[in-house]
């Protein structure tokens, strides 16, 4: 059975509700940036959105425009990944816990403070009584997210599927992680990034909607072939996994025209990609997208989106390549490889419809 | 009793964050809750209660005294004025 990514929409430090990034990527220079919200107006009610947080309105506003991209009216399941959940209204509802002594807490805040409001929210709003979860697991929420939904259409529970990676990144989450060495000092440029000499990556928030169906539609961005998670692999484990994806795929490494990674400018984390690219292919090209979309929990779901635009699009624009200079021209097969802090890893195939 | 109304309004549009809205634009008579006025909800009766035992040290443990209380914000003003603690 085939499986398709039918249509995909983003909300991020880029421009939101278009892939305007394909052709002409803002160059961030801050190490911490907020998306660039989109008017919201015509996706959501004035009385309903004010009591939604940024990350469920950008996270509605996206599933909605995948839905009307992919020409569906309703979705049989609603499946979100999301590292930290609406972590802005969760730091509002623990500072009032702390400031009045747990007293006057107000319920908006803590309705939203949940991780799986996000899906639910979105079900609400889209009167979606179909399958319904959030997954939480750090930087693989959104892998496990695609995977479930790609093995319930195997199975044939659904037929299609609204799956998203929504994260936000507060100040004081930006200012905490900061203090641990997740990100970069001083300014940024994607050169910094792509020398890879220092430890730390630069920040970005996640807003991402795919609708993932069995039927091709007229404008079906690419194939979702295969989804692995792998725990604290070992190289030959890595490796084995990959081969055996491309076995069951009935590819060959050298089907594959493009290895997106999620290399992010961090020395330590970026070494097992290399070594990763190593092991599959020298000559493989590598592409790239944190260094547009920036780092966080749920950053693989701009992989996805990026490689599946590059797809449908037919080029792998020279500004995502990592190691070569010249535009990968009609690719057909991606392999997409990410982990997380070298403990959780994924990797996702992709090919051309 | 104008400008405890004025301040309620304020503080009613801010908690339960009416965008775009200002004091002028609520009535002090309309109703709060149903299909006019306001339009307020169940989640937003109880924001309005945390504002009250918050901002006025008054508890409204009685729900049936809340329909009441929140008819309007004169109603509202009027109860805080007679209940109000702080």
């Amino acid at each position: 059975m085939d499986i398709f990514i039918q249509s995909a929409a983003q909300i991020s430090i880029q421009n939101p509700l278009c892939d305007d990034w394909f052709e002409n990527p803002i160059a961030h220079t801050e190490g911490y940036n907020r998306s660039i919200e989109p008017d919201y107006k015509p996706f959501i009610n004035p009385m309903a959105a004010r009591r939604m947080g940024k990350l469920i309105k950008r996270a509605i506003a996206t599933s909605i425009s995948a839905k009307q991209s992919a020409g569906l009216e309703q979705v049989d399941a609603i499946i979100t990944g999301t590292g930290l959940g609406c972590i802005e209204n969760t730091e509002k509802f623990l500072s009032a816990m702390v400031n009045e002594g747990e007293q006057f807490l107000q319920p908006t805040y803590f309705m939203q403070s949940t991780h799986n409001t996000i899906s639910s929210q979105i079900a609400l709003n889209q009167k979606c009584n179909g399958y319904n979860c959030t997954y939480s697991h750090r930087g693989t929420s959104f892998e496990s997210g695609l995977s479930d939904a790609l093995q319930q259409m195997l199975l044939g529970r659904i037929n299609n599927a609204l799956v998203g990676g929504h994260d936000e990144m507060t100040p004081d989450y930006y200012n905490m992680l900061g203090k641990i060495g997740y990100w970069k000092q001083g300014e940024l440029s994607e050169q910094i990034l792509r020398q890879s000499s220092s430890k730390g990556s630069f920040a970005g928030e996640t807003s991402v909607a795919l609708i993932v169906g069995t039927n091709k539609t007229e404008h079906a961005l690419c194939k979702l072939r295969d989804v692995d998670l792998l725990y604290k692999p070992s190289e030959t484990a890595l490796q084995d996994a990959v081969q055996r994806m491309l076995q069951q795929n009935n590819l060959q490494p050298s089907d594959i025209d493009a290895l997106m990674l999620g290399l992010s400018g961090d020395c330590e984390y970026d070494a097992i990609y290399t070594n990763f690219a190593n092991a599959f292919g020298k000559n493989t090209p590598i592409a790239w997208y944190k260094h547009i979309f920036g780092e966080s929990f749920t950053a693989p779901a701009f992989g996805v989106y990026a490689a599946a635009t590059c797809l449908a699009k037919e080029s792998v624009p020279s500004h995502l390549l990592h190691n070569q200079k010249n535009e990968v021209k009609s690719p057909r097969n991606i392999l997409l490889y990410n982990h997380f802090q070298n403990i959780d890893h994924s990797l996702i195939l992709l090919s051309k419809c | 009793m104008e400008e405890l109304i004025l301040e309620l309004k304020k503080e009613i549009i801010e908690v339960l964050n009416l965008e775009g809205m200002t004091p002028d634009d609520i009535d002090n008579d309309a109703p709060m809750f149903g299909d006019e006025g306001l339009a307020l909800d169940s989640i937003d009766a109880l924001e309005l209660i945390v504002l009250l035992e918050k901002n006025y040290g008054i508890k409204l443990a009685n729900a049936a005294a809340g329909k009441e209380v929140f008819k309007s914000v004169r109603t509202m003003a009027e109860y805080v004025s007679k209940n109000r603690t702080k």
